[in-house]
């Protein structure tokens, strides 16, 4: 049993679930206490102690599966003693072919004999290694084409195991056992094209019906002429002192003094023990820091700009706020927002030479730069905002990276400016970045603009 | 051990008005045998504080709550030292430290006298106990219930660590205070950020999502024994329906027990588009909720 599990809980490292070896003994001590005929009771002791929260029961469930059904049943429980030999026989001669030799072939052949932890951690390498590519060619097929070698390397043991089977002497097709291995060939093969993303129950889909102004407010950031864009600017400006003023109001109640009864005795001994300097406990509420990365690429770009012309209007409310554009690569551009008025920072924006207008949108790539050069700014305090339509020109999305922000941030906001019928169509990634954010807005015009910056400050 | 098998915590926990998965009971059993914390994830109103409840009847414990919120801190969590009435005291004794120090040559000397008389200031008796303390130090058993954990600062759920594993306080000034009894912690959580890595090490994990028809079925009958068997299963029929319409908040069990109450209020017997839309405000929370359901009449009763 010891030994079981011990496998079991190298296979949930390798997929990605993080299991302490603090807990492998508890499951053991639970274990005990578990009738084994009862499967439900063995599954619901195991996930209480190896999947911890609701996004990891998802993966849980499928490497229990993996594990407890199918690599065991159709080899290791055979109904006649005498294929086991021939199984044995063929292994052997599989680990001894001189062609099968890369790590990738030993994983693929551990995985054959009923362990999958090395395959399973050769495929999660595979997800999030670093790709170190030149700007000048772009190319998001790394991921892919090491994709594509180990299916290779799939074929290629198929090869080597019909020859192993008929060369051992059994029926010249390859007897029940080959058969037996070549279908559990394919289960890994099919392992490498799913995809597996954790459950998200939590996010926070809103979806504001919500008309604070009539016409001007319907209209798409998109479709705004110049007067109208001026029109927009008065309104925010208002609606910036009003929502000030509400701050101000619950910064008020916030700041409602207690009796700091340690300090008041303290300095109540330059008065013989009589506290007559009254002092307070102060306890200032905690401003949030704000990350956002806005796409600046057109349509996108006008949703972008009036959601950072209220948050640098309304910076006194946050402790700071960051914020990045990008299209292909990440461009710091929180100096120019904060020197510049508003219009002026948004025309020098467009004008910069840093931004690389002509590029296509890469969001694999502007996540990638950002957590090597700001990784820092993000903390348990931080909210991170990302404006975009997630349309990442069928560029690798690298998603694990979105989760090692959240990981590391308060949350993740995600706004979408595209019309929601067109979210899941074509290149658009915002399916697979959804399982990372905490809340996912459409965000096309004032009204759902106002409703989220409210949102965020009250 | 607390409970004798699994089917045993079912039973239990069923005659205290709680109709357990064969998963949650599972985790119970599991929690109480090991003396672990267990961490209830799930959607609002799927019965996770009620669990607690259940087990602080059918073990026969008191049920200590804390409630979480942004700010709460040691203080107000765990002990707080009574200021004004430790003031209190030294007024009233004053005399009596001049006693103390009247034979004393130096000042070295009053000064040694005074400190031995410390601990009398910061004993137990000006110790007030707040929840957590309240429940290690408790005489008997309790069943210890921190509701929404999610709701907390971060910083507060590092300082939970330590009652989790090892069930002792430290209190700097009287040192550690060990658990008497254990207490079965029960932590709730709805999700709204992630618990960290240490917590989650510490307890067992326990998902408790919207139920299956049959057992939904059984609650409310548990919860209204008039109820019609027709009536009952229509109306979890329906209320399925619902959840699979896009809702910002999908009714859960609680909403299905306060619809059947209201329908039973109202001698309502047959679901039909006049009872559903008297009603509606019972299991959607939110106007435009309604409104969507009530857009979506035709398909959620056929």
């Amino acid at each position: 049993m010891m030994h079981l599990l011990l496998k079991f809980a190298a296979v949930c490292r390798s997929g990605n679930l993080r299991v302490s070896t603090s807990e492998v003994i508890d499951a053991m001590t639970h274990l005990q206490w578990i009738d084994f005929s009862d499967e439900a009771g063995f599954k619901a002791a195991l996930k209480a102690n190896f999947a911890k929260s609701r996004r990891d029961q998802g993966n849980f469930d499928r490497l229990y599966h993996l594990f407890f059904h199918e690599m065991q049943t159709s080899i290791a429980c055979d109904p006649k003693g005498g294929q086991n030999d021939e199984l044995r026989q063929i292994i052997a001669t599989l680990r001894e072919n001189e062609d099968l030799h890369e790590p990738v072939d030993q994983a693929l052949i551990d995985f054959l004999q009923g362990d999958p932890a090395a395959f399973l951690q050769e495929m999660y390498n595979l997800e999030n290694r670093e790709e170190y590519r030149s700007p000048a060619l772009k190319s998001n097929l790394g991921q892919l084409s090491g994709r594509l070698a180990v299916m290779l390397r799939i074929n290629a043991l198929k090869g080597a195991i019909g020859q192993a089977s008929t060369g051992s002497g059994a029926d010249p097709a390859g007897g029940p056992t080959a058969e037996r291995l070549l279908g559990r060939l394919d289960r890994a093969y099919k392992m490498l094209t799913e995809d597996n993303r954790p459950n998200n129950d939590a996010l926070k889909k809103v979806r504001s019906n919500e008309t604070h102004f009539k016409d001007i407010g319907e209209r798409s950031f998109a479709a705004l002429s110049p007067a109208e864009i001026l029109q927009m600017q008065e309104i925010i400006k208002k609606l910036v002192r009003k929502l000030r003023d509400r701050m101000g109001r619950r910064y008020a109640a916030g700041s409602r003094r207690y009796l700091d009864v340690k300090k008041t005795l303290r300095h109540s001994g330059r008065f013989q023990g009589i506290p007559i300097e009254i002092k307070y406990r102060q306890r200032p509420l905690k401003k949030a820091k704000i990350v956002a990365l806005c796409d600046v690429s057109g349509s996108v770009w006008s949703a972008a700009r009036f959601m950072l012309n209220m948050l640098y209007s309304m910076q006194d409310c946050f402790s700071a706020v960051h914020s990045f554009a990008f299209i292909s690569a990440t461009t710091d551009i929180t100096e120019i927002f904060e020197k510049h008025e508003a219009d002026r920072a948004v025309e020098k924006i467009l004008s910069s030479r840093k931004i690389e207008f002509g590029a296509l949108t890469d969001y694999g790539e502007v996540f990638q730069q950002f957590r090597r050069n700001h990784m820092h700014l993000v903390n348990k305090r931080t909210t991170v905002i990302i404006v975009g339509d997630g349309r990442s020109n069928y560029h690798n999305p690298r998603e694990e990276i979105l989760a090692d922000i959240r990981e590391k941030c308060r949350r993740i906001i995600w706004l979408n400016p595209e019309p929601e019928d067109f979210w899941h169509t074509g290149d658009s990634e915002i399916n697979t970045y959804k399982a990372y954010c905490h809340e996912l807005r459409p965000c096309r015009n004032l009204n759902q603009l106002v409703d989220f910056v409210e949102d965020l400050v009250l | 051990m607390e409970f004798e098998s699994i089917e045993d915590v079912m039973k239990r926990l069923e005659k205290a008005g709680y109709i357990a998965s064969r998963e949650i009971a599972t985790v119970v059993f599991l929690a109480a045998a090991g003396n672990k914390p267990i961490l209830v994830e799930g959607p609002a109103g799927s019965g996770k504080t009620e669990l607690a409840r259940a087990l602080s009847t059918c073990m026969n414990r008191h049920k200590i709550r804390l409630q979480c919120y942004e700010g709460l801190d040691e203080a107000k969590a765990l002990y707080e030292w009574e200021y004004a009435k430790q003031l209190l005291y030294t007024q009233m004794i004053k005399e009596k430290i001049n006693d103390l120090i009247s034979g004393a040559d130096t000042i070295a000397d009053a000064v040694e006298r005074i400190a031995d008389q410390e601990d009398a200031f910061f004993s137990e008796r000006f110790l007030l106990a707040r929840p957590l303390l309240q429940a290690i130090s408790a005489d008997d058993p309790t069943v210890l219930l921190i509701d929404e954990i999610d709701k907390a600062d971060p910083e507060f759920e590092a300082f939970l660590l330590e009652l989790l594993s090892e069930f002792q306080v430290s209190i700097p000034e009287l040192g550690i205070r060990k658990a008497k009894h254990i207490p079965m912690v029960v932590l709730t959580s709805n999700n709204y950020r992630d618990m960290s890595d240490a917590l989650k090490r510490r307890c067992l994990h326990l998902y408790i999502d919207y139920p299956e028809p049959a057992l939904e079925a059984k609650i409310i009958r548990l919860k209204l024994p008039g109820i019609e068997k027709r009536l009952a299963d229509k109306m979890i029929a329906v209320i399925n329906r619902i959840r699979e319409l896009d809702l910002k908040k999908r009714p859960c069990i609680s909403e299905t027990i306060d619809w059947a109450q209201a329908l039973a209020v109202l001698r309502i017997d047959e679901i039909t588009r006049e009872a559903m839309s008297d009603t509606i405000n019972v299991i959607c929370k939110y106007r435009s909720d309604a409104d969507m359901v009530k857009a979506s009449m035709d398909r959620i009763l056929n």
